[in-house]
């Protein structure tokens, strides 16, 4: 059977690319990350050859679908690295105010508690008012050890404090809680590296949220540059299920996802696959 | 990437209007979607940014060019004109006894927002207290607390308390002395069907003055529906836009204004008590399309008609 062909002209598949654009913005995709990957498309397809029955739109759709399983990756296995990895293992949590790091700590240290990991969690957030009770009633209820000095200390001091704990009573892992804080104040930036400095995490995870729209992009790219961080956590994914901001931070950072929070309950942390983002974007089930 | 290329090549695009007397058609056009990047980097809803360029170039070519004026001048009134009637109108509240209800997505910035509209009020010389209805997030009124002990304004709430109109109705006995009474709820959502009854009826139970939606700056498309849930379950009159310090440009909030017919009250600008501002329609919009004072550019342009 001979197969019919013909070639890609950019005429072809300009009304699709379009429509896939105003899709990736509507899924809340940063407007500079939807541009670049429907020019990135239109570069790899325009000019290939393809076949007679293959409609314009289902090649397009096809290479959006690959490209943002490339920009997505396959996640980040939290438990396999912390069982390779010298004890106690590090981790802190950041990034601008609201987006979840504290209920995030406790849901992970509860998860990790579950894959039979030791846990001790550290109070570094010690300027916002309420948060050192907040993170206390979460340890409470998950009967884990919380570190935590009085609001206004020295984040830094906490933290250091709490990775000492760990090390003399041989805990598995450090998670540590910090404020939320804005890439555009450098004092507070500058605090982070000092917190950085002090407490050396073997891990750093940038925690924002899937409602986030452009700007996204750009605390990650200002979080990325002053602390330089290892994974992501998107929060609040069950808010708006297409989490176009994974894409948005994943594409200009590079760094791996590694949990989507889906809910304020503390069993509501899934690792991150790729196919929970692509799935609601492309409406399959 | 990045903004500031998005908002020059808006300013280019202006500045080929700018020696023109006619209006050039195509001049026009790419002054829209260079209009239309600038409004989607700045979270403006997708189908809103489609509405308002569709008027937008309707208007700059249907309508006769003013004497006096020229063509980009001309086209910048319209927008501006435009992008006014859409989140111009401060949404309106008076200095008399009150009572309002605080709604939003969880880590929008209610709690902080309610310890900012004591100090407000405070400041007004009104007899002020805050209830903590939130009795979910853990440590909600330990915060909520601390703010207003912060600046000697009374607060009432109850954390074991499950039933947060129960918390409603003891608060408002404990705070009857009070002027003006703000209610801070927990955060929730658009499909969180149990959560959206359970503020209907703290709404039903308090009959607010003001049902205010407090949206976070960097809020993007999700905005249109969120708004819409909230607006159907308790009524919105107005928007408070927080987070407004940072780098997000707060288009969302304008999908919420458009969504609830109503306007915004204030913007958050910061972390601490005092980091609140009334709602200034011309800022607003131009850091909405990162162009500087718009309505400097538009009134100069009037004079001369
Ligand atoms: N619906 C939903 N809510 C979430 C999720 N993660 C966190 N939240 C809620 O978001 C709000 C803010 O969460 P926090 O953990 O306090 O956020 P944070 O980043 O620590 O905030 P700051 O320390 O003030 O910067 C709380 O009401 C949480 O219950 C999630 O995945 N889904
Ligand atoms: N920089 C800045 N931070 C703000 C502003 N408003 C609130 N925040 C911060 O945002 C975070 C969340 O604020 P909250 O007041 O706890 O938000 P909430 O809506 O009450 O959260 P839930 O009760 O969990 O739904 C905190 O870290 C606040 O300090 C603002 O205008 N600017
Ligand atoms: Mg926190
Ligand atoms: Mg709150």
């Amino acid at each position: 059977v001979v197969e019919h062909e013909f070639v890609l002209s950019e005429k072809d598949i300009e009304e699709s690319l379009f429509e896939l654009q105003m899709v990736l913005l509507e899924s809340d995709v940063a407007y500079p990350v939807a541009e670049a990957i429907t020019e990135h498309m239109k570069k790899e397809l325009v000019g290939t050859h393809r076949k007679l029955r293959e409609s314009a739109d289902d090649v397009v759709t096809d290479a959006l679908r690959h490209a943002i399983e490339k920009v997505l990756g396959e996640g980040f296995d939290l438990v396999s690295y912390i069982k390779n990895h010298e004890k106690p293992v590090k981790i802190l949590f950041t990034g601008v105010n609201g987006t979840g790091k504290t209920t995030s700590v406790a849901k992970i240290a509860h998860y990790l508690q579950s894959q039979g990991l030791s846990v001790v969690v550290g109070a570094g957030d010690t300027f916002r008012a309420g948060a050192i009770e907040q993170i206390r009633v979460h340890c409470e209820r998950l009967g884990i050890k919380l570190i935590a000095h009085q609001e206004g200390a020295d984040p830094s001091a906490v933290l250091y404090d709490t990775v000492e704990y760990a090390k003399a009573h041989k805990t598995d892992v450090v998670l540590a809680d910090s404020a939320g804080r804005f890439h555009n104040r450098v004092n507070l930036m500058n605090q982070l590296e000092k917190i950085k400095r002090v407490m050396k995490p073997d891990l750093v995870f940038y925690v924002d949220e899937a409602v986030a729209g452009n700007d996204a992009v750009i605390r990650a790219e200002e979080f990325e540059k002053t602390v330089s961080t290892d994974g992501v956590i998107l929060t609040k994914v069950d808010m708006d299920p297409k989490g176009g901001a994974a894409i948005s931070i994943a594409y200009t950072i590079g760094k791996p996802l590694v949990f989507l929070g889906v809910g304020q309950g503390y069993d509501d942390m899934k690792p991150f696959t790729p196919s929970l983002i692509i799935d609601e974007i492309f409406g399959d089930d | 990437m990045g903004l500031d290329t998005l908002s020059n090549s808006l300013k280019d695009a202006m500045k080929k209007l700018a020696g023109k007397t006619v209006i050039d058609r195509a001049a026009v056009d790419e002054l829209v979607r260079d209009l239309q990047r600038a409004l989607l980097s700045s979270d403006v809803n997708v189908k809103l940014v489609m509405e308002l360029s569709k008027q937008i170039k309707a208007r700059s070519l249907d309508e006769n060019l003013p004497k006096g004026i020229n063509a980009r001048e001309h086209v910048l009134r319209i927008v501006y004109q435009e992008l006014v009637n859409l989140v111009g109108k401060e949404a309106e509240f008076s200095l008399k006894p009150q009572k309002i209800l605080m709604a939003g997505l969880q880590g929008s910035g209610k709690t902080t927002t309610t310890g900012k509209l004591c100090r407000y009020f405070q400041r007004k010389g009104l007899k002020v207290g805050a209830i903590g209805a939130d009795n979910f997030r853990p440590g909600a009124y330990a915060q909520l607390e601390t703010l207003c002990k912060k600046i000697n304004v009374p607060s009432y709430g109850d954390p074991k308390e499950k039933d947060a109109v129960k918390i409603v109705k003891d608060g408002l006995a404990a705070l009857k002395d009070m002027d003006v009474v703000i209610v801070d709820t927990a955060g929730r959502h658009a499909l969180e069907d149990d959560l959206i009854d359970e503020i209907t009826e703290v709404n039903a139970y308090l009959k607010p003055d003001h049902r205010w939606l407090v949206i976070d700056a960097a809020l993007g498309q999700a905005a249109r529906d969120q708004a819409k849930r909230f607006h159907e379950a308790i009524g919105i009159d107005g928007v408070i836009v927080t987070k407004m310090d940072g780098t997000a440009k707060g288009g969302g909030a304008m999908s919420a204004v458009a969504e609830t017919q109503s306007g915004i009250v204030f913007i958050g600008n910061g972390e601490t008590i005092d980091d609140l501002e009334r709602f200034d329609a011309n800022g607003f919009i131009s850091r909405l399309l990162g162009m500087g004072d718009l309505k400097a550019l538009v009134e100069k342009a009037e004079e001369s008609i």
